[in-house]
């Protein structure tokens, strides 16, 4: 690896970017006094989860990883809304 | 493509899979303890992605991530019917 492109340069900021929102993720994890807290940042996680799902699909040339990251998309949602719906005696 | 990439992932998100299993064991707080079990197996779908195995990734993306949370969030309302924590 010689020279690095446009496309090798922006793939490594977006992957630092990614990581450093899943440290920041875990950390308000840990430390959060609240549940809402904890729901906020599983939410967090779970987004930046996507981009990296989306990231490692361009990495490996696979696109059918891209399917994975739409369940995904749909999923989440609903996990954050049962929780909701409970913290506010639903269900 | 030489980039370290794929180690860092790998990394990142076993120090997710470890933090998200201590936390579902050592919080207090049932609702919490569900959400960081959560947590776990969505980390784990993103490491099956990342070993190539996206359809075991959709499975327990589906499974372990979304029906997994709200089945035990419906047993905790039937068992705790009154008070929460």
């Amino acid at each position: 690896m010689d020279n690095f492109g446009f496309t090798e340069i922006s793939i490594l900021i977006s992957a630092v970017l990614i990581f450093m929102s899943i440290l920041f993720g875990i950390i308000r994890l840990v430390k959060g006094p609240e549940t809402v807290d904890r729901v906020v940042a599983v939410d967090l996680l779970t987004i930046v989860t996507i981009a990296l799902i989306a990231l490692l699909a361009h990495l490996a040339e696979r696109f059918i990883y891209l399917d994975v990251a739409l369940v995904y998309g749909l999923l989440s949602f609903l996990g954050v809304l049962a929780v909701a719906r409970y913290l506010e005696k639903g269900i | 493509m030489e980039l370290p990439v794929l180690t860092l992932v790998t990394i990142v998100l076993c120090i997710g899979i470890l933090v998200g299993g201590l936390l579902a064991v050592m919080l207090e707080s049932h609702v919490a303890a569900i959400i960081s079990a959560g947590l776990c197996s969505l980390f784990a779908s993103v490491v099956y992605v990342a070993l190539a195995a996206p359809d075991v990734a959709m499975t327990e993306a589906s499974i372990g991530s979304g029906l997994s949370t709200m089945i035990f969030l419906y047993a905790l309302r039937k068992t705790r019917s009154g008070e929460d924590s």
